[in-house]
């Protein structure tokens, strides 16, 4: 299956949200949407699940446009809450039931899924007797059990603790492995870098970069050295404003244009005593403060 | 329909295991129950301990021409049947006197059959007795001048209490009869459109500051929301309806012998079914415009506490029209051109007609037009409030002015 988002354009009022957003989703595959706060990406969730209209643009599954009836989507919300006062198991079947699940059929669903997450014991207890990690479990619940075509897991990590993060990990794999749709939107870098294939920076309602992690990583500028050494003073003394010294202590060096990496590195082996030098490959958060840190 | 069918049977749900609602419901039926079963509880106890009386306070009365004294007190223990009437011949100081040191209630110090002075401790305000005093002694003079003229004793009697043999015949409604029910239904009218209503807005903003909401938006239509909600909270009020007029009514028909002679009681009970029926017609209606308000309203906040203000010009639109229709009907003026147009403007209309059609005669063209303006604009109302619903629920923050609201719905 595949997702495509063609030309999304939306205002509320006089003030443009998303300007021409397009991305490219693939089932088996988890897929990053990145962006700063305000940035659009909630706007762009919604309209993909039809909760509001796009002023232009088409959402298409397999080049056909979308029929929400029979495409499925589970949403975890950047924004958790389900009902405070209610029992678990009836919310979370009245959720699936929304969802258009038989009644017996959602409470099977929704059974497996609170023992696949290990939360069974709380099946008959309010939801605001739990702990705020245990709520984002139940919370995951709803947007797993009426077995989607699309997931769209926003910020999911965020509250909780390494082995419920694992836990989810998991899930999320498996979930990818099922042929889902993932759709993650998070903060937490290493998350995506970990997960996704594919990712969308979003910066001011545009597409700033999209593509192929792994290819996106390999094609961004490679004019920067990584120099770990004894000898860091007089490095820098000769590099001048350059020359940046990285939190573990190395050096990271700009080379200026036109100026050979390889001829820099030998220059640099033959000068001083170097214990390790190397093309310095941004991390998909230098990535993101590079297309998303400007405006917005 | 599949999707409003859960809706409907969850939020139903989330009235019926509510404690208040339950304990509402259960609190009055027992009122009502104990209130039915008053009379024959009274009665019971009446049985046991008539002989217990109690000394009757004492009514002192002092004429100041002697021949009066014994006809007056005569009359006077005869209409005063509550006091101990005695006859005195002390002089005024020490009648003040006996009054202040609480031997007496009251006095009467008659100088003449037209002219009395009333003496009382502390006056009451619903001290009737100088109103009973003055018809005694207007009769006691009427028959002292007829003996005095020569007619006899029986002759003046039969002048003095001449029966009537009077019959009305009421041609349109008899607003005595129709007065109670109409006055009892507009008040469970009004009642229940305040607490259903604030009910219905108070459970949609709560999804809203619970974030529940962000996970029913992407699950359903909002128009399928908000009509569930909405007929939940409906359903749910009839329930209590008809759990509280339904209880009156078995409690008042296994106690029917001990009001049967309870005119306004009889009449509630007795109230005609088409009245009932316009009754069930007007309130449903009435229900239903206020109810989607309501739930709009409570779309447009963002914290529990923003409720109380957000609600209140549609309280108040509401409270006027229960003034309005409160005000007439105590009057006896429900055929006012204000009640008129009350009666055909969707928002007062529910209560504005069904007093109107309870107290007046009212012709069938306006009773349809009021109906046909009045399902129109529920639609109405119901279409925009849907649209408020589904636009507010994703507006947190600041609460929204209405021209921005409408603004982004049309």
């Amino acid at each position: 299956m595949l997702l495509t988002l063609d030309g999304i354009e939306k205002s509320f009022g006089d003030h443009p949200v998303l300007k021409g957003v397009s991305l490219r989703a693939e089932s088996g595959k988890a897929f990053g949407l990145l962006g700063r706060n305000g940035a659009g990406k909630t706007t762009t969730i919604r309209i993909l699940m039809g909760v509001f209209p796009a002023d232009k643009g088409e959402i298409r599954i397999d080049g056909a446009p979308i029929d929400h009836k029979k495409i499925q989507i589970g949403y975890l919300p950047e924004e958790r809450g389900l009902y405070p006062k209610k029992i678990i198991f009836d919310q979370l079947t009245y959720f699936a039931e929304l969802k258009g699940m038989r009644r017996k059929d959602a409470g099977h669903a929704v059974d497996r899924w609170l023992e696949r997450l290990g939360m069974t014991e709380y099946r008959n207890k309010r939801l605001d007797t739990l702990s705020k990690g245990n709520q984002q479990k139940i919370q995951l619940v709803t947007a797993l059990a009426h077995d989607p075509h699309i997931i769209i897991l926003d910020e999911p990590f965020s509250g909780l603790d390494p082995v419920n993060a694992m836990l989810l990990k998991d899930v999320v794999k498996e979930e990818i492995a099922r042929g889902k749709i993932v759709l993650f939107s998070s903060h937490q870098m290493n998350y995506i870098e970990e997960f996704c294939d594919d990712i969308a920076i979003l910066n001011a309602g545009e597409i700033a970069l999209q593509g192929n992690l792994r290819q996106i990583k390999r094609d961004s500028r490679r004019n920067r050295l990584v120099v770990r050494t004894e000898q860091a003073e007089p490095i820098r003394e000769k590099y001048g404003d350059a020359c940046t010294v990285m939190e573990d202590g190395s050096l990271l060096i700009r080379l200026s244009e036109g100026v050979g990496k390889q001829a820099t590195m030998q220059q640099l082996t033959g000068a001083y005593d170097i214990d390790e030098i190397k093309v310095f490959e941004p991390s998909l958060s230098d990535i993101f403060v590079e297309y998303a840190g400007g405006k917005a | 329909m599949k999707q409003f069918c859960t809706i409907l049977k969850f939020e139903l749900k989330y009235y019926l295991k509510n404690k208040i609602f339950v304990g509402v419901t259960v609190f009055l039926v027992l009122l009502i129950c104990g209130v039915m079963f008053f009379p024959r509880v009274l009665e019971f106890f009446d049985q046991e301990d008539t002989v217990d009386d109690g000394p009757r306070p004492v009514m002192l009365i002092r004429a100041e021409q002697e021949e009066l004294a014994p006809i007056v007190c005569e009359a006077f223990s005869s209409a005063f049947t509550d006091y101990d009437v005695r006859s005195t011949d002390s002089d005024p100081d020490a009648l003040r006197e006996q009054i202040l040191q609480g031997e007496a209630e009251c006095a009467f110090e008659i100088r003449s059959l037209s002219a009395y002075t009333y003496l009382v401790d502390n006056l009451s305000m619903y001290d009737m007795n100088t109103t009973i005093a003055d018809e005694v002694l207007q009769s006691t003079y009427r028959m002292q001048t007829m003996l005095e003229l020569g007619l006899s004793a029986e002759q003046a009697e039969q002048i003095l209490s001449c029966p009537i043999d009077s019959q009305t015949v009421s041609l349109g409604k008899d607003q005595f009869e129709n007065y109670f029910y109409t006055y009892i239904m507009i008040f469970a009218l009004y009642m229940v459109i305040l607490l259903y209503g604030q009910m219905v807005a108070t459970n949609v903003a709560s999804e809203k500051s619970s974030r529940a909401m962000e996970v029913l938006i992407t699950s359903t239509d909002p128009t399928g929301m908000m009509f569930g909600k909405v007929i939940a909270s409906c359903i749910a009020g009839l329930i209590q309806l008809i759990a509280v007029f339904g209880s009156a009514l078995v409690f008042y028909s296994i106690n029917r012998g001990y009001w049967g002679d309870n005119a306004i009681v009889a009449s509630i009970f007795d109230m005609p079914p088409e009245l009932f029926a316009y009754m069930l017609i007007f309130s449903l209606l009435g229900f239903f415009i206020y109810a989607f308000l309501y739930g709009a309203i409570g779309s447009t906040a963002s914290k529990l506490e923003d409720i109380n203000t957000a609600v209140m010009p549609v309280t108040m639109l509401f409270v006027i029209a229960f003034l309005v229709v409160m005000f007439s009907l105590s009057a006896n003026t429900v055929d006012t051109p204000l009640m008129r147009v009350c009666s055909f403007v969707p928002f007062t209309s529910p209560m504005a007609m069904f007093t109107r059609i309870a107290m007046s005669a009212v012709p069938w063209y306006e009773i349809l037009a009021s109906v046909a303006i009045l399902i129109a604009s529920v639609v109405g109302v119901g279409v925009l409030a849907a649209k408020i619903y589904r636009v507010g629920v994703l507006l947190y923050g600041n609460r929204p002015k209405l021209s921005t609201l409408l603004k982004s719905i049309f």
